[in-house]
């Protein structure tokens, strides 16, 4: 019994350790994750689930994903084991380009680098920005409505927390 | 100290009130830039967290908290962003049937939805902006339009961002 759940954790660990390594986001992991896991370690409709699951909950996508599945797979220590695996690749790589990119500060080819990902990284938020805003189907007056009071107190400069916790409320009232 | 505290309570707040990765980067902006780090240092956490392999949100997260305090500030970071997700998940995945049906949930997040897509374009006029003094130089313009084009055509974007950078280090 013990040795049987020893094999699921090792292998519900190397899953995520895969998975992490070889897409670079929570969304791009999804097409990753179901082949590697459905039919093996979980049904399609836990799956399916999970996925629906970690958009409705606060907090990083990817990471509610990967404890949805080693839930499903293995109880509360698959959670655990998911999220260690899901950890472990980014932190280790983020340290190692975090201090190569120290030495490279001052190059005059890195400002230029940084320079060009401006505004690329302006316009890939943007894109980020309407894929969010029309993700549901046809959009509804009360979603407008919500959209034009936050872009009002955002000119407005008022403090982002407080706008987005006031739109969740808004959310709660209005929408049925 | 005191910063790695507002590290820490920076990166619960963010996770608390966005529900991915890529939609954290308006709220992260507003709560970290001027106050925590550069508009530079931001760009350039946005930019290699997208192109590294792995979560986005881990690594971003780790990045700032690396350029505010070290190896200690990115585990700190760490840490603020896996703790909400985590406990939520630990506590919610039992009564997780009973939460479904309680819809007020998914209208808070639906009622988000709007308005952090509405920050994310604040931020993103803010960071385009950074990068010219006054006026719009060509080659910021080139890239931005280049950029929204090969986006639409539905372009990696990882890929995207390290041909602006490599563009950005020729012609600027």
């Amino acid at each position: 019994m013990k040795s049987i759940k020893l094999t699921l954790w090792l292998k519900l660990f190397w899953m995520f350790l895969k998975i992490n390594l070889l897409s670079t986001s929570g969304p791009s992991s999804i097409g990753l994750l179901y082949k590697e896991s459905v039919g093996t370690i979980m049904t399609e409709k836990q799956f399916v689930e999970a996925v629906g699951f970690s958009h409705l909950l606060p907090g990083s996508e990817a990471l509610k994903l990967a404890m949805f599945v080693g839930f499903a797979a293995g109880g509360i220590p698959g959670t655990l084991v998911a999220l260690l695996g899901s950890i472990l690749p980014p932190t280790v790589m983020m340290l190692g380009v975090v201090t190569l990119l120290q030495r490279f500060k001052g190059e005059a080819w890195m400002q230029g680098f940084v320079m060009g990902l401006s505004p690329a990284v302006a316009v890939v938020i943007l894109v980020v920005a309407w894929n969010l805003f029309r993700s549901e189907k046809s959009i509804p007056r009360q979603i407008l409505l919500i959209a034009v009071l936050s872009f009002l107190a955002f000119l407005l400069a008022v403090p982002s927390p407080i706008v987005l916790v006031g739109a969740g409320i808004l959310g709660v009232i209005l929408i049925r | 100290m005191p910063t790695l505290v507002q590290l820490f309570w920076l990166f619960i707040k963010v996770n608390l009130l966005t529900t991915s990765g890529p939609a954290s980067v308006g709220l992260l902006y507003k709560e970290s830039v001027g106050i925590l780090m550069t508009n530079a240092d931001f760009v350039q956490a946005v930019s290699f967290s997208s192109i590294l392999p792995g979560s986005d949100a881990l690594q971003l997260a780790m990045f700032i908290g690396y350029s505010v305090g070290g190896i200690l500030g990115a585990l700190v970071a760490l840490l603020g962003s896996i703790l909400p997700p985590t406990l939520l998940m630990l506590g919610v995945v039992s009564i997780l049937n009973r939460l479904r049906r309680e819809a007020w949930v998914t209208r808070f997040v639906s009622g988000l939805t709007p308005a952090v897509s509405i920050l994310m374009v604040f931020v993103a006029w803010q960071i385009f902006n950074s990068s010219n003094n006054g006026s719009i130089a060509w080659q910021t313009l080139l890239i931005a339009v280049g950029s929204l084009v090969v986006l639409l055509l539905e372009a990696p974007v990882p890929l995207v961002l390290f041909a602006a950078g490599l563009l950005g280090v020729f012609i600027f």
